[in-house]
């Protein structure tokens, strides 16, 4: 007995100990990255200044200047929160017939949908480029962001919803048909409220999707759509020149998302499940 | 009356369906058509290879070119090994980390907060900041805290007894991460810190709905932690797992801006790499790649399907 309480009483310190090490450990490069943005670029790359140096704000007041920021930055929040608003909009619907009317097909349709998310995106690059351009002249503008990252995050955001959906009790829809609500208002003053939830933690997930994407929105865009993706790789600076402004500019392109998600974490612990929690 | 009421709910699944359709079929058609017709973008010798046109026809002989290429294989091999070790190292950190946090202690609310943000942080700024101020050889932290080790030992040589023992230890070279031999594991190790908050995050909400009463059993039974979490905890989360794997692998096998970064696909050209390198010039040549890729995604692709997709529907 007297080891099984001295074992407990052991983990009981080392246990959070272990984790808070592996947590700042795992942050340290954000913490990094963060810290070093205060620098300028001469004593970001200087040793003797590695942890004792003077902070300036220098970076961040001269970002607009550097790097024309705000623009992308707008462009990111209008294209990340139209296209998610676009993928709930189509996707509701989508993951509501599947969850309560699904058919033998249901199966098959929701794992096309995810199939095509595995199209690499390499391979289908110059035809977009080419249609974008030559025939739609729909190249470079929000619209075609927003319709691609929709797309792109469509059939993920119809799989969650649908694991989420498929949780609530089929006899609560029922009694609504009973009672002659429409099939809107099944939706709208039944389904959304009762997995508000859910619905939540995919609007984010699929929001940081957006925000982060990498590829389409650096191929189809030159500079009227271009996001804070495109800003960050193509400004990357040779070795050692600019640290301290790229580390500025790269601080204030994560910022938004990384608070965001800080702000819903209890949302996404519980959310993220893709269907993985019985 | 219950027809009609039904069909409109299935219905509903239509524009969803014809948007993927379209999003789907209509690239993918252009690039099985530019796949066997000869089509670059610029030449001087040649100018009517410069637009598509049936008339350019070159049957299989973009897929022979790309398939005797010599990074074909190559690259191939290396997406493989990118998304394989990324996997490994992220369900096996993740559990780890998972297990870790799902206990309560104090801080525990910050230490999650802590753990999932590089989750949030996007795929460019991680590479950039990885490869430059943590990475590089000389002006990272990867240089700085070799030359501090360098300069630790140094000191300790003057030390009587030890110093001679101190004396045979070797100069030590910070690892350049932009080389053709090491770009790889540049890339793995940031796209693994990236996701392993990932894994993290869905086996920590795994774990909370797991069977307590089973566990306190199992230790009146007599059994050890590592042998519930073996047998009891390991099976609970299979699931997760299968998930886990499945979204990395959608995310990982199109890799590109951490690679380009990097080195420019330097030593580490995955098939999308390839295929963007392809498509400087020779379209024709990288829709074949495409279509190589398109292949390769989707064998993975019925391989994970079929390991997720069994227990999605019950």
């Amino acid at each position: 007995m007297a080891t099984v309480s001295q074992q407990s009483s052991f983990s009981k310190i080392a246990w959070p100990v272990v984790a808070w090490i592996v947590a700042l450990i795992f942050f340290f490069p954000i913490f990094w990255l963060v810290f070093t943005s205060f620098k300028t670029d001469q004593d970001a790359v200087n040793p003797e200044f590695l942890w004792r140096f003077t902070p300036t704000l220098e970076n961040y007041t001269n970002m607009t200047q550097n790097y024309d920021y705000w623009r992308f930055a707008t462009n990111s929040v209008i294209t990340s929160t139209f296209a998610t608003l676009f993928a709930l909009f189509v996707g509701v619907p989508c993951a509501y017939a599947m969850a309560f009317n699904p058919s033998r097909h249901t199966k098959d349709i929701l794992m096309w949908m995810l199939s095509t998310k595995m199209l690499p995106a390499a391979a289908v690059l110059y035809p977009m480029t080419f249609l974008t351009k030559n025939f739609l002249g729909i190249f470079d503008t929000h619209f075609l962001i927003i319709l691609v990252l929709c797309l792109v995050n469509l059939p993920i955001v119809i799989w969650m919803l649908f694991t989420y959906f498929k949780e609530i009790p089929k006899e609560i829809i029922e009694a609504s048909k009973m009672d002659g609500v429409t099939t809107w208002g099944e939706i709208k003053d039944i389904l959304l409220p009762l997995a508000w939830g859910g619905v939540a933690s995919t609007a984010l997930l699929c929001f940081i999707f957006c925000w982060n994407e990498a590829y389409w929105t650096v191929r189809l865009t030159t500079i009227d759509a271009a996001t804070l993706s495109k800003l960050i790789e193509g400004n990357r600076a040779p070795e050692g020149l600019f640290f301290g402004r790229l580390s500025a500019v790269s601080t204030a392109a994560i910022a938004p998302i990384v608070v965001l998600g800080w702000f819903c974490q209890k949302q996404l612990v519980q959310g993220l499940t893709f269907g993985a929690v019985k | 009356m219950s027809a009609s009421k039904r069909t409109l709910p299935k219905l509903l699944q239509t524009p969803a369906v014809i948007l993927l359709l379209i999003w789907m079929l209509v690239p993918l058609g252009m690039t099985l058509y530019f796949s066997f017709i000869r089509y670059v973008l610029n030449s001087t010798r040649r100018p009517e290879w410069t637009s598509p046109s049936l008339s350019n026809w070159r049957g299989f002989g973009n897929y022979e070119f790309v398939m005797n290429s010599k990074d074909f294989i190559f690259a191939i091999q290396n997406s493989v090994i990118i998304v394989t070790c990324i996997l490994l190292i992220t369900v096996i950190l993740g559990l780890g980390i998972a297990v870790l946090v799902n206990k309560k202690f104090p801080g525990q609310g910050i230490v999650r907060v802590l753990l999932i943000s590089p989750f949030f942080v996007m795929p460019a700024v991680n590479a950039v900041l990885w490869i430059n101020m943590i990475l590089d050889p000389v002006l990272g932290l990867n240089g700085l805290a070799v030359n501090g080790i360098n300069n630790i030992v140094d000191g300790l040589r003057d030390f009587p007894v030890l110093g001679s023992f101190f004396s045979l230890w070797p100069e030590l070279e910070p690892i350049s991460f932009r080389a053709t031999q090491t770009s790889k594991y540049a890339v793995i190790m940031m796209v693994a810190w990236q996701w392993t908050p990932f894994a993290v995050l869905i086996f920590m909400t795994s774990l909370q709905s797991e069977d307590e009463s089973q566990k306190e059993a199992a230790t009146l039974d007599g059994a050890g932690a590592w042998s519930k979490f073996i047998n009891l905890t390991v099976p609970h989360l299979a699931r997760p797992i299968a998930i886990v794997i499945m979204i990395q692998s959608i995310f990982h096998l199109s890799l590109y801006a951490e690679i380009e970064i990097v080195s420019r696909g330097n030593g580490n050209k995955n098939l999308p790499y390839l295929i963007g390198e392809f498509a400087n010039n020779n379209i024709g040549a990288a829709s074949a790649a495409g279509i190589f890729a398109v292949i390769l995604a989707n064998i993975i692709a019925i391989f994970l399907l079929r390991m997720v997709g069994k227990s999605l529907m019950d």
